[in-house]
């Protein structure tokens, strides 16, 4: 089975709902970054010990929900295809607040900033991080020309999620470097 | 109550049986099979066929609302599936999941257009069955023999224009038939305008068809289902 068709070589692409756009499109834009941030999430898992099998499950969950939206920005408002696609609701962003406090719980109170690394598992955490705030920040983007139509709704959803998602991510990277055993490293001004 | 949608079909694993095999011409054939009781889909979608290790995706060319379910496929000598469907006899156990897919008929204000080549034309069918009808259907085929389904999709199209390969041999009805790929149908007969193309072959032809829509018709909405 051959990967390429060749169909995209003149700068376009074909959106789930059927229009063929310029692949410098917002909506492009958008599901791109989430799928570049899919597969850091996918780094992260790798780069867990065998023991956290249980983490690693909960990082393909949200990798999961991931593909749902990256198929949710991949449809243009009103299109009947928006019908057929897994909605993102805020019990996807509650699951992820629980996640939140029961990793923050089992971690040292933080004081100062830290720099982004240590572990490679929380290098990639922190690379995840901060291309999910991209992502949000291209989703805020694409809801400012489209607030009030069919839709928008779903993508408030969806930014609240990659909102929630970008704080895991920070506390998923801190866990991952305790995981190891090692510190946060504190930024000295 | 909103008609059902992708979505409230969920996926999962079924059997099912070999119920009878009807050859179309010396390569292509129809294989019908048994329907779970609880399988659902959509005119459009595929199942995947397993076994042991191999899986292979293949669009239902009835409607949901029929009794049993049918595949339309080309006997590939080298293939590894297909031959073990063309000698599988009545009674044969198969297992598949589905349904799965997104090559669903979508109704909008705009004219449809379905492309297929071979054995491409299956969704086409399942979708028809269900009572679709007004579109224009361009069926690209090597061979006069491979236009099956013609008084199904002469009946149900506004215009239904088999595509010949251009080496084809001289049929009788050389009026109603465009000499050419599907493509060049495209490019040479189809009116300026926008269109909701369906389109479901090889993705060579998917290629060619899609750079033809951004070339000929950029504000269309496309659709398309690679047959591998």
């Amino acid at each position: 089975m051959k990967i390429y068709t060749g169909s995209g070589d003149r700068g376009k692409t074909s959106l789930l709902s059927g229009e063929r756009v310029s692949k410098a499109d917002l909506r492009v834009e958008a599901y791109g970054d989430v799928d570049e941030l899919n597969s850091i999430l996918g780094g992260v898992v790798a780069a867990l010990p065998p023991t956290e099998a249980e983490l690693a499950k909960e990082i393909q969950k949200i990798q999961s929900v991931l593909l749902h939206i990256g198929a949710c920005l991949a449809v243009t408002p009103g299109s009947p295809v928006s019908e057929e696609l897994e909605e993102i609701t805020k019990e996807h962003s509650k699951a992820l607040e629980g996640a939140i406090d029961r990793i923050d719980g089992s971690l040292p109170p933080l004081k100062e900033f830290i720099l982004p690394g240590g572990h490679i598992s929380a290098a990639w955490a922190h690379l995840a991080r901060a291309v999910c705030r991209r992502a949000e920040r291209h989703v805020v983007n694409l809801s400012a020309i489209q607030t009030g139509t069919v839709g928008s709704e779903q993508l408030r959803h969806v930014i609240v999620y990659l909102n929630r998602l970008s704080d895991y991510l920070f506390v998923l990277a801190r866990l991952c470097n305790k995981i190891q055993g090692l510190s946060d490293t504190m930024w000295k001004r | 109550m909103r008609p059902p949608t992708i979505k409230d079909h969920d996926v999962r694993l079924y059997s099912t049986e070999v119920l009878e095999r009807v050859w179309l011409t010396d390569r292509v054939f129809e294989i019908r099979l048994s329907k779970p009781s609880t399988f659902k889909f959509m005119a459009g979608q595929r199942i995947r066929l397993l076994h042991r290790a191999i899986r292979r995706d293949y669009s239902l060319i009835t409607a949901p609302s029929d009794p049993t379910l049918a595949l339309c496929l080309k006997k590939i000598e080298s293939g590894e599936y297909s031959p073990i469907l063309a000698s599988a006899k009545p009674g044969t156990q198969l297992s598949f999941t589905g349904p799965l897919g997104y090559f669903t008929y979508r109704p909008s204000g705009r004219p449809t257009v379905f492309v297929a080549t071979g054995t491409g034309i299956a969704p086409f069918l399942s979708m028809v069955r269900t009572g679709i009808t007004g579109f224009t259907l361009l069926h690209g085929v090597h061979r006069a023999t491979n236009l099956y389904y013609r008084d199904i999709f002469s009946r149900a199209a506004r215009l239904y224009i088999p595509c010949l390969a251009a080496e084809a041999e001289e049929t009788e009805d050389r009026e109603s038939v465009f000499r050419g790929r599907v493509s060049h149908y495209l490019a040479e007969h189809l009116p300026s305008g926008n269109y909701d193309f369906y389109v479901c072959g090889r993705q060579e032809m998917i290629r060619d068809v899609t750079l033809m829509v951004d070339a000929r018709f950029p504000s269309s909405l496309l659709y398309t289902e690679v047959f591998y």
